[in-house]
């Protein structure tokens, strides 16, 4: 059942964060993350990570899934912490044991990097918890589409990604599928020796790799058979037309890191 | 109860918006050595009831139960009960990875950890089951069978480990009507003769279903109807008003008797349909 599978984080909504176009969405997070990265203060960094919750909001995502796209960066921002204390000296002295000092600089510039590093997860998570894979595929390939002046062949590369993605699901479904049924004629795929479940693994591939090889052959044919040519110009059943909002929160955004930079904060 | 469940509810992706409940607090029982129907349209929960079956699926709330007991999620309880309860899934000829019909066979009884003798003792006697001749067969490439072959060997790579239970998803998928018919045979002779407790998904009623002792009807992950396979193809408008169609020699005879023919209505299959309308066409010339 496909149910059971997800891709990515995505979660299906219909807010304005969610009908966004997905070309802009991409270009306003590499705005925004360069913005994060301009920033000097913890004031300036503040009021970003207010904003993306504020963001995190309105796209109607449950508080949990935050916490859970935070949960792998944990240990990253625990150690810059950790090492900010330790090397970096200067200011109030806030803790003495022996020779060893902690000063107000180092926890200072700890919190800095950690809260830039969480606001930049946020961000690029509110963007793959908001975009199907589809879109986010189309709208990351419209910046490749001027590589094909120097000879790459940036459609055929995003159908590639395209299809992939398209496909990881039902792989996953198969494999899936394959391991019950294995797991029903006595098979065991958690316990046993390494070599065993190396030779269990074959089980699997063999008929997962026969029903891949048929599925693109099938594919191939149902393309062709509907007009695919290779460097044939494509059009979209659904433009991904760009509106008078997606300009505008493009605008505010350019506009947003222009006085960053200006002010120097 | 040989094999049941009590208040089955099936929820994929509990907690999530993609959470959708496949199956809604199922109760059904059956008997050991009975022949079961499990009918229901395509997404009707079929597959994820069969998958409880054997512990391949764990319910979200209530039971389900194999011989007396609850069936739990301890480990060796779990493998014993996959050596009683065989279970072929959808299109099992997907799913060779030998390449020998041999060797795909001898899986199973592999996995139980016999001996080498008494691995083709069953690869043998599970070939014969289903009827098929093991010479020029078992060294051959199971992809070089047919569709019909393909099939038969797939049940043979589970009936070898001579369960109790025999649970088939959707068998007759992708054959044509004799092959069906020959498919159905088939399993009702393995559970008149082997005393095999049998259980078929199937996705419309035709002409197999009076083999079977039992249906039970799913439509939308609920248990709509459960009973002798003769009392519940009779509630006709029931069924029909849950979407399913009756097998078509069943609508040529009703259409006969709402023509005022004296014609038994209780016929299912192309058979019986035959005779009874050679019978009427006897009594019309005396």
């Amino acid at each position: 059942m496909s149910r059971s599978i997800t891709l990515g984080h995505y979660l299906p909504g219909d807010t304005v964060i969610h009908r966004m176009n997905p070309r802009i969405k991409v270009l306003v997070l590499i705005i925004i993350l360069s913005m994060l990265f301009a920033f000097k203060s913890i004031p300036g960094l503040l009021t970003m990570l207010l904003a993306v919750l504020l963001l995190f909001a309105v796209a109607r995502v449950p508080f949990r899934y935050l916490l859970k796209g935070l949960r792998p960066i944990l240990y990253i921002a625990l150690f810059a912490l950790i090492i900010f204390l330790f090397f970096t000296k200067g200011g109030v002295v806030l803790f003495r044991l022996g020779s060893f000092t902690v000063e107000s600089d180092g926890l200072e510039e700890g919190l800095f990097v950690i809260i830039r590093l969480v606001t930049l997860v946020l961000f690029s998570l509110l963007l793959t918890l908001t975009t199907t894979p589809l879109s986010l595929t189309y709208g990351l390939g419209y910046y490749l589409k001027p590589l094909g002046r120097i000879g790459l062949p940036a459609e055929e590369v995003v159908m590639i990604m395209a299809i992939s993605l398209r496909f990881i699901p039902t792989l996953l479904e198969e494999s899936q599928r394959l391991m019950r049924a294995q797991v029903s004629r006595g098979a065991d795929f958690e316990s046993g020796s390494i070599l065993s479940k190396a030779k269990n693994l074959g089980t699997l591939i063999v008929p997962l790799f026969v029903s891949a090889f048929r599925r693109a052959d099938e594919l191939a044919l149902a393309m062709e058979a509907r007009g695919y040519r290779l460097g044939a110009k494509r059009t979209r059943l659904q433009e991904d037309l760009i509106k008078m909002q997606d300009w505008l929160v493009l605008l505010t955004t350019i506009l947003l890191l222009v006085v960053v930079l200006y002010m120097n904060i | 109860m040989f094999i049941g469940t009590d208040k089955l509810t099936h929820t994929y992706m509990p907690g999530t918006p993609f959470a959708s409940d496949a199956l809604k607090n199922i109760s059904f029982s059956l008997g050991r050595g009975s022949f079961t129907l499990l009918i229901g349209p395509s997404g009707s929960g079929k597959t994820t009831l069969i998958q409880h079956l054997n512990g391949l699926l764990k319910p979200t709330s209530g039971k389900v139960y194999f011989d007396g007991k609850s069936i739990g999620s301890d480990k060796s309880a779990l493998l014993s009960l996959r050596r009683r309860i065989g279970l072929v899934f959808q299109m099992p000829e997907d799913q060779f990875f030998s390449e020998t019909v041999f060797k795909e066979i001898a899986y199973a009884p592999r996995n139980l950890g016999l001996a080498e003798n008494k691995i083709e003792e069953r690869v043998f006697k599970a070939v014969e089951q289903v009827g098929l001749r093991p010479e020029n067969l078992l060294d051959r490439h199971p992809f070089h069978l047919s569709t019909g072959q393909k099939r038969l060997v797939a049940f043979a790579a589970v009936l070898s480990i001579e369960p109790e239970v025999l649970i088939l998803d959707e068998p007759a998928a992708g054959l044509d009507p004799a092959g069906k018919l020959m498919l159905f045979n088939l399993l009702s002779r393995l559970n008149r003769i082997e005393e095999i407790t049998i259980l078929v998904s199937t996705h419309h009623l035709d002409e197999v279903a009076e083999l079977a002792d039992n249906l039970v009807v799913l439509t939308g992950g609920r248990l709509e109807m459960a009973g002798k396979a003769r009392d519940i193809l009779a509630r006709r408008s029931e069924l029909q008003d849950l979407g399913l169609a009756l097998p078509q020699v069943t609508e040529i005879i009703d259409e006969l008797a709402a023509r005022g023919l004296p014609v038994c209505t209780d016929i299912y299959s192309l058979s019986a349909a035959c005779n009874e309308i050679i019978r009427l066409k006897r009594v019309d010339q005396s």
